[in-house]
């Protein structure tokens, strides 16, 4: 029902007053997710304004895109690639999904599998078993800083209404690198609330208190850390200006 | 009574031959074997004990020795409890319901086991009563009381949770006993679990693939071995509240044995080195012959436990998790018909183990972790580490074995006269938070699990996964002793993901379990 609502509610008009995303060519829609089966893993798929967008397929945590889930509508956020279908859906590129944390148990598609849809190429990782290594490799190591050591600043950015997950880690593995090869002794972590103006014009922004939580939550994952630290200082932006994706972030400054 | 020699299983290994066996010191029984606390033995290199399936075997790597004054054999608390009392050989390291009521029959209750501290329902109640023990009696379940709000795992004071719990039904009465309830002068929340194998810890306990300074699944940072400042794997507990072998004793030394003072350094390091070194699975399978005779039995046995890599991943098809040789799918010479045909089932509940797959679906920590809800996937996905089953990463989540709807509850109705022994707790997620994801903002749990230690709403119902091994000789299974048997577990998975197994898939699945 509500993927529904979702869909009656695009309109044209709006479509005109939401000059940033489609001045980028990109979509951003809230909608239900929807999952269908093929021969080998699943692919997720997302309908709107009467078209059904193909997002990615189910592989591993070390993917870029991670499946979102029935039960829960997803903010979608990517640009249209014309002509190019997987599963039947169009292809977006560049293409961001976040969870939304309500549960919506109207989102419950589950399309069976058809020859027509199949894959047409090999996903990087099966439903069962691995070849033994990752779906995709992590990327290469920056080269280890060089004297003199100078303040730098990292952004890690999260799904809408997210923080510190499952692939935070990770996305600190620089962050905590270029720390200790420079000996920081300051930490300056400032959390950042956004807002993202739908493709029907609707500004969706994320809720109060968000930007002081990934602070909280990310200068938390460095206490104890690094012997050198003395000083972890938490900055929270709660405004929330309509933007995209980067701006649902922190942004890290390591002190040397 | 213990070493006693059993004819049938005797006469069953010279059957088989003795070569994969070591008959030369390992020490078969008969039968029901019961370790006291203190009464000082030998534990010889190589223990084997039959139980319903087979045979399980438990080797010591360092080698025999005598338990005489050893500080895991010896009652050194105050209620005559040592740890082996709930960790038995017999039972596979852990303590079947079976011995439990073998004990209480033989003793009148008297035995520690059934200390009122946490071997009844409630310190409260009249400990000489059958029904104040139950929970223990019914589903080997033991008291664990947890304060409220947790304690802060990284410093001092209380972490402030993201829900309120309430008290719905309280069969056991010590959630809401005045003194050691919910609303007493310190807080308690009671639960009720199973004791967990302390057998093959070092893969319980590794710091390999997976173990880092964050948790995998949600990035909150890891609890750190107090001695080292490394990052633990945080799979001892079922709730994950203990950092390492150490810690986890000198909690159980307080909270089980009722220790009037610290355990000493050489306990300390008694307890440890026994539990580095001690190895459980089983040997033979009652129908299949020893599981270590002919090709690729490198799956199977202690030993093969003992040289195998600790760890690991075992979820793809260069490491498997359980490494059964596909020359178990053909008759191999030797083997009479029915060994043959077992070992085949064995290797097919292998197969579908790691190829059948089915969506796995709501389960917190598993489809929120870059799978998606549903994922199409395998037993093998999260029971992935080589030899063991058990999560490689740190490895607490919610399939639904104490939350409801999946929990097992006796069904309520007019002609239905048994009562639910489990306590129901109400959890509201406040409103500041994200729900939980697959339940809301109020879930009903007969054990909160992970979150009665992080106050996480997203952790409500999240239980550290258990081994695979000795299956056969513990029973029942699950935190909450709700699966009786074995084929009650592949039941519960069959109901809670609608896998639709044949009834060949569930023979196949139970009989590879159990040969475990």
């Amino acid at each position: 029902m509500a993927r529904n609502l979702a869909t009656a509610s695009l309109s044209l008009a709006a479509l005109a007053l939401a000059p940033s995303a489609a001045a980028q060519g990109r979509l951003a829609f809230v909608s239900c997710p929807i999952v269908r089966d093929t021969s080998s893993v699943p692919c997720w798929l997302s309908e709107y304004d009467g078209e059904l967008y193909y997002l990615g397929i189910q592989t591993d945590v070390s993917a870029e895109f991670n499946p979102p889930w029935l039960g829960h509508m997803a903010l979608v956020e990517g640009a249209p690639k014309a002509g190019n279908r997987i599963c039947g859906g169009l292809v977006l590129d560049d293409v961001k999904v976040s969870v939304m944390p309500e549960l919506s148990p109207e989102c419950d598609t589950v399309l069976m599998a058809e020859e027509r849809y199949e894959l047409g190429f090999e996903p990087p990782r099966p439903p069962g078993p691995s070849g033994g290594r990752l779906a995709f490799s992590p990327p290469a190591a920056p080269p280890p800083p060089e004297p003199p050591f100078v303040a730098q600043t990292f952004d890690v950015y999260f799904p809408f209404e997210t923080s510190v997950n499952f692939k935070t880690p990770n996305a600190l593995q620089a962050v905590l690198a270029y720390a200790e090869a420079v000996g920081a002794t300051r930490i300056e972590v400032t959390g950042h609330r956004a807002a993202v103006r739908l493709s029907d014009g609707t500004v969706l922004e994320e809720q109060p208190g968000m930007a002081a939580r990934r602070a909280r939550e990310v200068a938390g994952m460095f206490r104890g850390l690094i012997p050198t630290v003395e000083r972890i200082d938490q900055v929270v932006d709660e405004s929330a200006e309509p933007g995209d994706w980067r701006d649902r972030k922190v942004a890290i400054t390591i002190y040397p | 009574m213990r070493f006693g020699a059993s004819l049938a299983m005797t006469a069953a290994l010279l059957t088989l031959g003795a070569a994969g066996l070591h008959a030369q010191d390992s020490v078969p029984s008969g039968g029901r074997a019961w370790w006291d606390p203190g009464e000082g033995a030998s534990f010889p290199q190589r223990l084997d004990y039959d139980n319903p399936t087979g045979t399980l075997r438990l080797f010591n790597r360092d080698g025999a020795f005598e338990t005489a004054g050893h500080a895991f054999f010896e009652p050194i608390g105050t209620n005559g409890r040592a740890c082996v009392s709930c960790h038995q050989p017999a039972d596979g390291m852990s303590l079947s319901v079976r011995t439990i009521r073998e004990r209480w029959q033989a003793t009148g209750g008297t035995d520690p086991i059934f200390a009122a501290i946490d071997g009844a329902n409630c310190p409260s109640l009249p400990q000489a009563e059958e029904a104040s023990h139950s929970l223990l009696l019914q589903r080997g379940l033991f008291r664990i009381a947890m304060p409220w709000p947790p304690r802060n795992p990284f410093g001092e004071g209380a972490i402030e949770p993201e829900f309120d719990i309430e008290v719905v039904r309280d069969p056991a009465t010590c959630n809401l006993d005045p003194q050691y309830g919910l609303a007493s002068a310190n807080p308690t929340v009671s639960v009720y679990r199973r004791p967990r194998v302390v057998g093959n810890l070092p893969y319980v306990a590794h710091t390999n693939f997976g173990v880092g300074p964050f948790v995998g699944k949600t990035g909150e940072p890891t609890l750190r071995d107090p001695a080292t400042g490394l990052p633990t794997s945080m799979n001892l507990m079922a709730d994950a509240r203990t950092a390492t072998l150490a810690t986890q004793a000198a909690d159980a030394g307080i909270t089980h044995l009722e220790l009037a003072t610290a355990m000493t350094p050489q306990q300390h390091a008694e307890i440890d080195r026994f539990e580095q070194q001690l190895f459980v699975a089983q040997a033979a399978h009652g129908t299949g012959g020893s599981l270590l005779l002919g090709e690729g039995g490198k799956a199977f046995g202690p030993e093969n436990l003992a040289a195998g890599d600790v760890g690991v991943l075992g979820n793809n098809t260069t490491r498997w998790v359980f490494p059964v040789d596909p020359a178990w799918a053909t008759p191999q010479p030797g083997l009479t018909d029915e060994q043959n045909e077992m070992r085949a089932s064995i290797f097919r509940g292998q197969q579908i183990f790691h190829f059948r797959t089915f969506w796995i679906r709501d389960s917190m920590h598993l489809n929120t972790v870059g799978l998606g809800n549903p994922t199409k996937r395998t037993c093998a996905t999260c029971h992935g580490m080589h030899m063991t089953g058990l999560d490689t990463v740190n490895g607490w989540m919610d399939i639904g074995t104490t939350n409801l709807p999946w929990a097992r509850e006796v069904p309520l109705n007019p002609w239905n006269d048994e009562q639910e022994v489990m306590p129901l707790f109400k959890i509201t997620c406040h409103d500041d938070v994200a729900p939980h994801p697959f339940l809301g903002r109020v879930i009903y749990t007969q054990d909160p699990g992970r979150a009665l230690v992080s106050g996480k709403c997203y952790d409500v119902g999240a239980i550290v996964m258990q081994q695979f091994r000795g299956l056969a000789a513990r029973a029942p299974y699950f935190s909450n002793g709700s699966a009786s048997d074995i084929d009650e577990i592949v039941d519960f998975y069959d109901r809670r993901y609608n896998i639709q197994y044949t009834r060949q898939e569930r023979t196949d699945l139970a009989n590879f379990l159990g040969s475990l």
